[in-house]
């Protein structure tokens, strides 16, 4: 049988050419290496060629290098900090065929998107600057000891690479936004009372966000923090916990993190920190994640403050009544409206991006956290990738409409920082028809939304 | 086809077949027969762009390089009395001696150059020494640093050979790096073939014994930059050929290649010039000059006349850029990339306009390995419509010569010559004698014969910096609608300064340029009309039919 392979992590490492700058100590740069068992030439050596491809491309271009095509692999490149240089190679998903009778591998160069993995490569800083803050902020902190920032950097990525899912990673990778849940007025007001009260009653409660089930409903942190945050609980927390729960049966945990146990005082478990900048840079909270039913509360503390299993008991007998009774509720409102939206309609699949505040949906993907796959072909998933890198690109308001080879429409427009993709499989529609069919989805799914025609 | 009754001809196509393919985009467009098809190309209907693949590339030049066609005709046309060894018209550059050490071969080589034309020695002596070698003019120039495309070739080792811009000399180390890069990659069996900075990409192929880097800002696509390094590649070959650069290399790998190509920057600095500013590159098709197909006749037969020289391969005529006619030796087809180096040839040579002139070419698609002899000569006092006898006898000159003027003589007894000289001063045709409003321009190309035609560039295209725009669109259009594992059909994008349409089919490929506030209606009537305008123009526009000696 003819071999063949998909995108996978070849290497990511972090480099800064600031140590080592003496021959003889190149390994000095190595901040962070996977996978670790490499042997230390092959680390210098693919360092060494970072480092000199970006070096070449300075020579012409006054905007930092993103990415080497080989025909083999796929390297790309960050520069998050000042001289600290983020590097991840992924190899192109390969065939084995014969031509004349001879067997030769055909990679897939235009199957793998820099779009995409650019993306991939800043969530992967971001992620660590949520847990850990920048990397000039560890230095710092460590009165410039680069040991501490290494370890950090080995203590976190070596287990977060492990989660990536390259192949499976697309256009939603790149826009990164957050679904929202749309609720009636009414509900929505009564979210918000109820966190106003809270951190009223609780003053070291500083920030607080509001999810049901995946979506977020209301947050108080900078926007560029919930992103992560969001992409943290919806990709790696929800997912472990729930997991948790389906196996341990027994009473429901309400802290997702912090005390498994609130009659034990000594136990105050697992509580993560992060760091976000919304009010100052890099400020260290403790992030506390309670349950009750669907609904979840994130609670960020201030490392400053006293966070003890007293505090999390009286924050539970004030969550416990409100959560349930609000999450019953929301449940009670969705169930209502849930009934008339798309999946009834297969003809067309739609994504939509807004950049001003992150809000994202997806008919294309089967759930929210890509876990069961798309329900259009790869090739028109990469399609509706180009056609976001061309309307980037171009940095202006656009519209595009595609006919493929394979008779599939794809629309996609940019209108006032908005961006809507739709994919109609309908072979025998014309443009005008199929423009049409837009004009009508937008009005159907997205009324309040004003588009450019 | 007839002339008569021409303007009803798509439709009663359309008529008798009503279910043409199962690819058509009916309910679209009224896709008829593509305008322009024709079952007797003059041209090989290759789409170089399409076939461009990096799997043909890495692996073994020698699969894809084309030799022993002019062995072929050689055999061919002298069976009779003549053995091979002491045929003058042995174009066999494996001849050179090349056992008598580099100096002999240098030597051979450049008296090639040399017989360009007597008149060209003066040039090829003025560009022996660099031109100008001012400090400003390297890396550390803003000048330099900014221009919108690089070129470079360097040999295997990484000595430079040719650069676009500034001077080879002064840039010895950035060559050096790059040569470092590709060798580093290809040390762990793999191969460097971009990088992508902001705006700028960088592209690097790496053919036998060269290596050639494409720096550009432009929107050209990786591929597309590509394509333009495979042109300026076989653009040395067309000097070298191929066969020789092999054996220079072989002899010393160190070998300084700017030896052999003194003289030669002109045509790679023209074709890069074309490339940026002539869509034929793009599409690997042809323009031709527009005429009455009567005429067009006649000037075909005026060559088949008198120009039955042995050994004579293609005989053409060229004015501005454009082919005029070609005729061509049965079994013998002439590639798109190698009438476009030989459009460069005549581009490139001032020195042709003084004198005719015998000069050696090698057209890499249709024998990577030897020369043929180009007699060229212009026919007309304001040396615009130029005659190129291309034959594989190094001694037929005169003989040439005199079918030359014969040619001649009968094109002005015909007024042939001065029907081209006027199509020349009519400058092609505007968009609106197509009478569609809002289409800004075009470009068509017939796929099956590998021709195209567009407009005149018209306001808003009028300036320099705009047409580079419109080029640039183009590109994109094209880029996206040849994206290799997705292909198009169609693409509508409406844009900021304007809307595009691309649509390809199995005959055709056709990128219009509206107005930024036409209708998706408005834009597929236009195209439709359009396409029944070059339907009906098709014989003027189009050399439907291939004559042979």
């Amino acid at each position: 049988m003819a071999s063949k392979g998909s995108a996978g992590l070849l290497n990511f490492f972090i480099f800064n050419s600031k140590y080592g700058a003496r021959e003889g100590e190149e390994e000095k740069k190595v901040m962070f290496y996977f996978p670790e068992e490499a042997d230390i030439d092959t680390k210098v050596k693919n360092i060494g060629l970072a480092e000199a491809i970006v070096q070449f491309t300075s020579t012409f271009s006054d905007l930092p290098c993103q990415s080497m095509h080989t025909q083999k692999s796929r390297q790309l490149y960050l520069e998050p900090e000042p001289g600290f240089w983020m590097a991840m190679t992924v190899s192109l998903p390969y065939k084995e065929k014969t031509k004349d009778g001879q067997p030769y591998v055909e990679y897939r160069e235009d199957d793998v998107q820099d779009s995409v993995f650019a993306a991939v490569l800043d969530f992967a800083y971001r992620m660590f600057k949520l847990f850990n803050g920048t990397f000039e902020h560890i230095l710092q902190r460590a009165d410039g000891d680069v040991e501490t920032l290494k370890q950090r950097l080995g203590h976190f990525y070596n287990k977060y690479l492990l989660t990536l899912k390259l192949s499976q990673c697309d256009l939603l990778d790149v826009f990164n936004g957050i679904h929202f849940l749309p609720l009636d007025k009414n509900t929505y007001l009564r979210i918000q009372c109820f966190i106003n009260q809270l951190e009223a009653a609780f003053p070291t409660v500083k920030y607080t966000a509001f999810l049901y089930n995946d979506k977020l409903v209301w947050s108080g942190l900078e926007q560029e923090d919930m992103r992560t945050m969001y992409l943290y609980l919806t990709t790696s927390l929800f997912p472990s916990y729930n997991l948790q729960e389906h196996q341990g049966g027994s009473q429901p945990r309400r802290f997702m993190t912090g005390p498994p146990d609130l009659s034990d005082d000594k136990a105050i478990g697992k509580l993560p920190r992060v760091f976000v900048s919304t009010d100052t840079e890099n400020e260290e909270c403790y992030l506390l994640v309670y349950r009750a039913m669907s609904a979840t509360i994130c609670m960020l503390i201030n490392v400053k403050c006293q966070l003890n299993v007293q505090l999390c008991r009286k924050l539970d007998a004030m969550l416990a009544p409100q959560m349930t009774k609000l999450a019953s509720d929301i449940k009670e409102q969705h169930y209502q409206r849930a009934a008339p939206p798309s999946t009834t309609d297969p003809m067309f699949k739609y994504i939509y991006f807004n950049h001003m505040n992150l809000a994202q949906q997806t008919t294309v993907h089967l759930d929210l956290q890509k876990r069961a796959g798309i329900n259009i072909p790869q090739e028109i998933m990469r399609l509706l990738g180009d056609i976001n890198a061309d309307l980037t690109r171009s940095n202006h308001d656009g519209e595009t409409i595609v006919k493929t080879t394979s008779d599939f429409w794809v629309v996609g427009k940019k209108s006032d920082s908005r961006e809507f993709y739709v994919v109609i499989n309908q072979k025998n529609a014309n443009l005008i028809e199929i423009n049409e069919e837009v004009k009508r989805l937008c009005t159907s799914h997205l009324n309040s939304v004003f588009f450019l025609d | 086809m007839a002339a008569s009754g021409e303007a009803d001809q798509p439709r009663e196509v359309e008529f008798e077949q009503p279910n043409i393919s199962s690819d058509s985009d009916q309910g679209d467009f009224n896709e008829s027969e593509a305008p322009g098809k024709s079952e007797n190309a003059p041209l090989l209907a290759s789409d170089s762009f399409d076939d461009l693949s990096y799997n043909d590339l890495g692996v073994n030049d020698h699969q894809t390089v084309h030799r022993g066609t002019i062995h072929a005709i050689v055999r061919q046309t002298s069976t009779s009395s003549d053995s091979r060894s002491n045929t003058p018209n042995n174009v066999d550059h494996d001849s050179l001696e090349v056992s008598a050490g580099e100096e002999s071969l240098e030597e051979s080589a450049e008296s090639q150059m040399q017989n360009v034309s007597i008149a060209d020695k003066q040039e090829a002596v003025e560009l022996a020494a660099p031109p100008f070698s001012s400090d400003d003019e390297d890396v550390n120039s803003p000048e330099w640093k900014n221009q919108k495309k690089h070129v470079f070739i360097l040999s295997e080792s990484g000595k430079p050979v040719y650069s676009r811009h500034g001077n080879e000399d002064k840039l010895v180390t950035i060559m050096g790096v790059m040569q470092a890069l590709v060798s580093f990659v290809q040390d762990s069996k793999d191969s460097l073939r971009s990088v992508v900075a902001g705006e700028h990409k960088f592209v690097f192929l790496v053919r036998d014994h060269l290596l050639l880097v494409g720096v550009t800002r432009g929107m050209d696509s990786t591929q597309q930059m590509l394509l333009q390094l495979m042109y300026v590649y076989n653009q040395v070959i067309s000097v070298l050929t191929h066969s020789a650069l092999g054996k220079i290399f072989k002899q010393r790998r160190n070998y300084d290649l700017r030896r052999l190509l003194t003289g030669a920057e002109k045509f790679f600095d023209n074709l890069l010039n074309l490339i940026d500013t002539e869509p034929g590159l793009l599409l690997t098709a042809v323009r031709c000059l527009p005429l009455d197909s009567q005429v067009r006749d006649v000037i075909a037969q005026s060559i088949v006349q008198n120009a039955k020289v042995k050994d004579l391969v293609f005989a053409l005529i060229i004015a501005k850029n454009q082919l005029v006619t070609l005729v061509r030796m049965k079994k013998y087809y002439l590639h798109p990339m190698d009438l476009h180096l030989i459009i460069n040839l005549v581009n490139a040579s001032e020195s042709f306009k003084e004198a005719e002139s015998w000069t050696p070419i090698c057209l890499p698609k249709f024998d990577a390995s030897g020369f043929l002899q180009a007699h060229v000569s212009y026919l007309d006092e304001d040396c615009q419509v130029c005659l190129l006898l291309l034959s594989v006898d190094r001694d037929s000159f005169f003989t040439l010569s005199e079918a030359k003027d014969r040619i001649r003589a009968r094109l002005v007894r015909y007024n042939a010559l001065s029907a081209i000289n006027s199509s020349l001063r009519r400058t092609s045709y505007s968009t609106q004698q197509c009478a569609i409003s809002d289409l800004r321009h075009f470009l068509y190309k017939a796929r099956s014969t590998a021709q195209y035609t567009s407009p005149e560039l018209e306001a808003p295209y009028t300036k320099p910096e705009e047409q580079e725009r419109l080029f640039g669109l183009y590109h994109y259009l094209h880029h996206r609608i040849h994206t290799s594992g997705r292909p198009l059909k169609i693409l509508f994008h409406v844009g900021q300064y304007e809307t595009l349409l691309g649509w390809v089919t199995q005959g055709f490929e056709l990128y219009a340029v509206f107005g930024p506030l036409i209708t998706k209606t408005g834009a597929i009537h236009a195209v439709n009309r359009l396409l029944r305008w070059i339907k009906r123009e098709e014989d003027r526009l189009f050399i439907l039919n291939s004559v042979t000696f």
